[in-house]
């Protein structure tokens, strides 16, 4: 449209200028060119349910041909900052406890059937446990309540991992950059949505019959 | 007083507040010639150094997530405010929960706000006239639409002519084409018999004044950069400092107007903030503009003995009437998004499409159980990931762990849609405000106490919203994943008004036609305190408007010795 080449070498500009700005400020020291990684501090788990949260985030979200996994993503960082910062803002702790407590669950019912934490049990008993509460729906009374905790969990895992820079290049989204022209939706984009209209589509969210105009 | 420094300077106007009708005042005056002195209580704002444009959410605290100090995200732009501003409490009445947004910044809430820029149309300046319910305003449709076609070429605002009923078009910029999800709920809507048109938001998609149009980065609320989106300090407040004839003052809290033997406004009394003092500054014209329920909250505090009840109060009337919009919303989940090929959804900060209320025969004709309508904003598509994101997949999956669910959930992401209601509340005699006699704010400012209260008529429109959300969404062979409480808090929607109602009675009102008080002739408000209804079009346009007619009559009537 009216962003000629000129100007958006010029939007570009400004971004990481203002960027570079804000961190000086923000730092009373200077900042060397390619700063460390800081290690990240817990605030919330300890070394036993720390490994645990490991184990568990990456059954979850294992790598594939995509991505890493969870863990490479950070995703136990962000669980354990994350249940600290909501027990700040919640003013309670109903969060982080229903998760420590069914982190305690899965070493207890773990230890029971097997001898063994979960964290190092086997796969196959690992998945035995999780089977009974990964689905809700299919879950027996008695373990109702450790499926909400592993609903809770995977909601975790999962947004932690998806929102993190590993899971936004997975999906893959595109945006948060300057775009010339908005042309609408991509072409091959709405060329599978039409052939949907006409033929209905089955997806996992339910079936699409044909649409009628 | 020792205490009080007075300020040496004497002004033609002073502007308290510099949000949208603050910032459309010192515009017009100072581009007028006169010497404008403007009051804000929060701090400077830079959008050119301070926006948040194009950082990652993962770069953010908590990926960015709302807090009680920012409710809309870490990189909001809203730098000081939200619902709750440390030191400056208010309280509530009986039974009240009301929310009280404010934003102590230069622009105020003008940085962050959602461009959504809809006129009011004929109907919606006699209500009264057309149901029996609420006020008429003293001013038609005609009367402000030739500065509804000044506000949006100055703003920059985008749009289509559709010549739908109530609903004006204007001089509008080229709309962005839609992105898939609202091509998909505009078919569904056709046939529903909704109309769903592009939307009005003001955000350039052509260059104006020098401003840029927009990149599609879709995170307006975050202030843009570059000023290709209206906001206060870059579209109103740059022009006007440039004439040299615009002194801001930031960290000025109003505490009241002063005034006269005559009955005529001298000036302001302001805190500073840096030192706490006292500060007085004088002018022949006082606006208040600090935002609906901050400017009566500064009326009731002026007392005199010639204004035992606060200024311009004679009535009794300020505080009274505050509206905010109904609002209810339901999220769902539309199969027929799934797994497609990636694209960049980001578009402009906000829906490319929407829908305007359409069933004004059938409730003209009686046939709906509640007054006055909503407009329907979308959400959707592709955006950026952040806290929360692909939450509740087992409300679609049923569950699940490991390589299955992270292919499906790949193809989950962007299928989610968002209806958003935004409706007409009518003024009633339980919602208003009025001095709290007990509790001050840290800058010994008597704080505001709410009473609010919905009527039926809202209560019905919410739940029809919500009815007719879930009708679309089923309609798309989609599934309702969630719904909002089934109508919002007094002030969650943030667009309050209606705290010195305008009218032609003195009687009956606080303002006349040209938002100047009845009691006292050179103080005028610019910002939504004057609105005698609160229409489903979001108040920003219209203060623009009203600001700006309101303006040229204040200018006039300086160039004429009546001020």
């Amino acid at each position: 449209m009216d962003v000629t080449r000129r100007n958006l070498i010029t939007i570009l500009g400004v971004a990481p200028a203002a960027a570079a700005a804000q961190t000086q400020g923000e730092h009373a020291h200077p900042t060397p060119a390619t700063p460390a990684k800081k290690a990240y501090v817990r605030k919330i788990f300890n070394d036993h349910q720390w490994r645990a949260v490991q184990v568990l985030s990456d059954l979850i979200i294992p790598a594939d041909e995509h991505s890493g996994s969870a863990t490479a993503a950070g995703v136990p960082e962000f669980i354990d900052d994350w249940l600290d910062f909501r027990d700040r803002e919640d003013g309670n702790s109903n969060l982080s406890a229903g998760i420590i407590g069914g982190l305690a669950w899965l070493d207890l019912e773990s230890n029971h059937l097997f001898q063994k934490d979960f964290a190092v049990a086997a796969a196959a008993q690992q998945t035995q446990i999780l089977d009974r509460i990964a689905w809700p729906a299919r879950a027996t009374a008695a373990d109702r309540r450790w499926a909400t905790f592993f609903t809770r969990f995977r909601d975790l895992t999962v947004s932690g991992f998806f929102s993190s820079k590993m899971g936004v290049a997975d999906l893959p989204y595109l945006g948060n950059k300057a775009v010339g022209e908005w042309k609408g939706t991509d072409p091959k984009v709405w060329a599978v949505i039409e052939e949907r209209m006409k033929n209905g589509y089955k997806g996992l969210g339910g079936e699409v019959k044909p649409w009628t105009d | 007083m020792p205490q009080v420094k007075a300020s040496p300077k004497s002004y033609d106007v002073i502007v308290v507040g510099s949000g949208a009708g603050g910032g459309i005042a010192a515009h017009i005056l100072t581009l007028a010639g006169a010497k404008v002195c403007m009051l804000e209580a929060g701090g400077k704002y830079d959008t050119a150094k301070q926006s948040d444009m194009f950082k990652w959410n993962y770069d953010a605290p908590h990926r960015a997530a709302g807090t009680k100090a920012k409710p809309f995200g870490h990189y909001d732009a809203t730098l000081v405010g939200g619902w709750q501003v440390p030191g400056e409490p208010y309280t509530q009445g009986p039974g009240s929960d009301f929310m009280w947004y404010r934003a102590r910044m230069v622009g105020g809430r003008t940085n962050h706000y959602g461009r959504i820029s809809l006129r009011m149309g004929p109907y919606d300046f006699k209500p009264y006239s057309r149901d029996g319910k609420g006020f008429d305003w003293p001013i038609t449709y005609d009367d402000l639409a030739p500065y509804y076609d000044k506000a949006e070429e100055l703003i920059g605002v985008f749009g289509s002519q559709e010549g739908l009923e109530n609903t004006p078009d204007g001089r509008f910029q080229p709309a962005p084409a839609p992105r898939a999800h609202e091509r998909i709920i505009k078919r569904v809507s056709d046939k529903l018999k909704i109309p769903c048109i592009p939307s009005r938001l003001a955000i350039l998609t052509k260059p104006v004044n020098g401003r840029r149009a927009c990149h599609y980065c879709a995170e307006c609320g975050r202030a843009c950069a570059v000023n290709a989106n209206f906001a206060s300090p870059g579209v109103h407040l740059k022009p006007a400092l440039a004439t040299g004839n615009l002194e801001i003052r930031t960290g000025a809290m109003c505490r009241e107007v002063t005034v006269g033997s005559d009955g005529k406004a001298t000036g302001v009394s302001y805190i500073d903030t840096a030192t706490r003092k006292e500060v007085t500054v004088n002018a022949r014209v006082v606006v208040l503009a600090a935002s609906c329920c901050e400017t009566a909250r500064i009326m009731l505090n002026s007392k005199s003995t010639l204004f035992p009840n606060g200024i311009a109060n004679s009535t009794g009337l300020v505080g009274k009437y505050i509206m905010d919009t109904v609002g209810a919303s339901v999220n769902g989940y539309l199969p027929i998004l799934e797994d497609l090929p990636p694209a960049n959804d980001d578009g402009v900060g906000g829906m490319h499409m929407y829908m305007p209320w359409w069933l004004y025969k059938e409730q003209k004709a009686g046939k709906m159980p509640f007054a006055r309508g909503y407009h329907v904003e979308l959400g959707g598509g592709r955006n950026m990931p952040g806290a929360g994101t692909l939450g509740g997949s087992h409300n679609i999956l049923g569950g699940g762990y490991g390589k299955g669910l992270k292919r499906d959930l790949r193809k989950m992401y962007g299928a989610n849609v968002h209806f958003a209601g935004r409706g007409e509340m009518i003024p009633n005699d339980n919602s208003f405000c009025e001095i709290d006699p007990n509790v001050v704010d840290q800058w010994g400012i008597p704080v505001l106490r709410f009473h609010f209260k919905w009527s039926d008529d809202e209560i019905l429109q919410a739940k029809h919203m919500q009815d007719t959300f879930k009708e679309i969404i089923t309609a798309a062979g989609g599934r309702v994943t969630g719904a909002s409480a089934p109508i919002s808090r007094g002030g969650e929607i943030i667009h309050e008004v209606g705290a010195t109602k305008m009218g032609d009675d003195p009687k009956t009102s606080v303002l006349n036609q040209w938002c100047q008080a009845w009691d006292c002739k050179n103080l005028f408000i610019t910002d939504a305190a004057p609105f005698a209804s609160n229409a489903d079009k979001n108040p920003t346009l219209s203060i623009t408007a009203l600001g700006w007619r309101t303006s040229d009559y204040i200018a006039d009537q300086i160039k004429k010795r009546n001020l």
